[in-house]
């Protein structure tokens, strides 16, 4: 099963809204598929765009679910998060930060160019520990920018899943990213970053 | 199941791997067969090592299995056999090289990495015994018959086999080289290790070497027909490098400046863009290493031409303003 030797990542902030609209989509289609947030801290639209609502990675969807409905069950409604919420404690019971993780994965993609820098930066020698040993598993970091609302990751969502099957269906991958990465492009009038490293 | 009263003893091992090696022949797919074989691996190397010389070829006969899982499987057997017991590796050097042209890409790749690997593991026993014997002068000249080959593969057509090629470069490179007083991390093993004693790998030749090694890398890095992914991955290798061996800085950033000035004519338009800021993070955390003030200028030059803002430079260094004017005084 081609679905299952792709291991993928998908990365954006705060682990809420396009990782997980997309983890949902790739979950959905059969794909090995784990999402994260690079942030320092899980953010989400407040009573004001001064007043975001912080919690600390490792703070459950349902925790947070709950804080907003005691907060606002109107307005939480209303702008769609309760809904957002109640969508990712179905998916996995909390926001995950990615620089936390110990899974190696063979294909991440990232939703905003900040965040793939901080994956980049991630992976470039914080993941030796201090000690270098052989990293040996290669893996690729595409970056695809999607705006952070709920329109556009439902797109964005779209996107990334047609991109997850153009990529998993190659024979060999290392040999045709280069190609398909391109034609990806192309076709939908987006510009991707991409790079290899090693885990 | 209810745990055995009496203690399990070899002959009781010996059949089980038996029975699992047979089970593995015939299993219906690649999960049962790989679920057998790791149950295998788990006896006749962690278990009870006696028996991994007994059951060695049965498992080695799972080269010529149809499935590539398998096949790459069998690689991993052969990277912690060898570590178990380094006398096995004159026996499976055949076939890791023929592993090397396995029909499938994906298996030849599996088996450079397990070549560093079992280099690693050679030259790690060599270092560890006090007189060398034939079968370690003979396993030494077969790891480095692997590498020759491997070595031929960075110009193979394939651009994964030209990647890992690129990374098998940089461990061997790492291996072969000393630690240096800045250097970011400690390696696990490296030329530190190796004492003066071993006649059949003399450290001086070793990091001979692999600063020959480190010239081609830095050939691969200029070469007008890289594609973007390799040159991103060599990118990667000689910043790792620079960063774990400061004395070869100077000529990484200079190969980056090479670089940035003329880009591969067969880049796209996007991928300039992904090399460039590729470069860009990979200069951002050698500037963080404290041998870079040496290279102060060029470093800031390049970053500057690739676009990095005055306080990400700031934020990789916070007293970069201050270390550049003391190194400037000392000039004068």
């Amino acid at each position: 099963n081609r679905k299952d030797e792709l291991k993928i990542a998908v990365i954006c902030s705060s682990n809420m809204n396009r990782s997980m609209e997309a983890h949902a989509f790739l979950a959905k289609k059969g794909y090995n598929v784990e999402s994260f947030g690079t942030g320092d801290k899980v953010k989400l639209p407040g009573s004001a765009p001064d007043k975001p609502n912080v919690y600390d990675f490792g703070t459950t969807y349902e925790y947070i679910y709950q804080d907003l409905l005691t907060k606002d069950k109107n307005m939480y409604t209303q702008n769609g998060l309760l809904h957002m919420l109640d969508r990712n404690r179905r998916i996995k019971p909390k926001p995950e930060k990615f620089q936390l993780s110990k899974s190696t994965f063979s294909l991440i993609i990232t939703c905003e160019e900040r965040v793939y820098d901080q994956a980049l930066d991630h992976l470039d020698t914080s993941i030796y520990n201090g000690v270098w040993k052989p990293k040996n598993t290669a893996l690729h970091l595409v970056n695809i920018d999607i705006q952070d609302n709920h329109e556009e990751a439902t797109i964005g969502a779209f996107l990334i899943t047609e991109l997850v099957a153009i990529l998993s269906s190659a024979d060999d991958l290392d040999n045709e990213i280069d190609e398909l990465l391109l034609e990806f492009e192309s076709k939908h009038e987006r510009q991707l970053l991409h790079s290899i490293m090693w885990q | 199941t209810l745990p055995r009263q009496d203690e399990p003893n070899d002959y009781q091992d010996e059949t089980e791997v038996d029975e699992l090696i047979t089970r593995a022949t015939v299993a219906p797919n690649d999960t049962a067969k790989l679920e057998l074989l790791s149950r295998v691996t788990e006896i006749i190397i962690e278990k009870q090592p006696a028996l991994l010389d007994n059951f060695l070829d049965e498992m080695l006969n799972f080269q010529s299995d149809s499935s590539i899982e398998v096949r790459k499987y069998l690689l991993e057997f052969i990277e912690l056999a060898c570590k178990a017991d380094p006398e096995i590796i004159a026996k499976i050097v055949q076939n890791v090289r023929l592993m090397l042209s396995d029909p499938s890409v994906g298996v030849q790749k599996r088996a450079i990495q397990a070549t560093s690997a079992i280099y690693q593991t050679v030259l790690g026993w060599l270092c560890r015994s006090k007189t060398v014997t034939d079968e370690m002068e003979n396993a030494w000249t077969a790891v480095n018959e692997l590498k020759r080959y491997i070595l031929s593969l960075i110009d193979s057509d394939n651009d994964g086999i030209r990647t890992h090629t690129v990374k098998f470069m940089e461990i061997i490179i790492l291996l072969q080289t000393p630690s240096e007083t800045d250097s970011i991390m400690s390696s696990e093993f490296c030329l530190d290790q190796v004492p003066i004693t071993v006649k059949v790998a003399r450290p001086r030749k070793l990091e001979e070497d692999a600063k020959q090694l480190f010239e081609e890398l830095l050939k691969f890095h200029g070469s007008r027909h890289a594609t973007s992914v390799n040159l991103m991955a060599c990118m990667g290798s000689i910043t790792l490098i620079a960063k774990l061996r400061p004395h070869f800085m100077g000529k990484v950033v200079a190969a980056m400046e090479k670089l940035n000035a003329i880009l591969p004519p067969t880049l796209e338009r996007s991928q300039v863009s992904s090399v460039r800021k590729h470069m860009k993070m990979q200069l951002i955390a050698l500037l963080r290493h404290q041998r870079a003030v040496n290279f102060c200028d060029s470093i800031t030059n390049l970053l500057t031409d690739l676009g990095a803002t005055n306080s990400e430079l700031h934020r990789a260094v916070p007293n970069w303003d201050e270390i550049r004017a003391e190194k400037r005084k000392r000039q004068r």
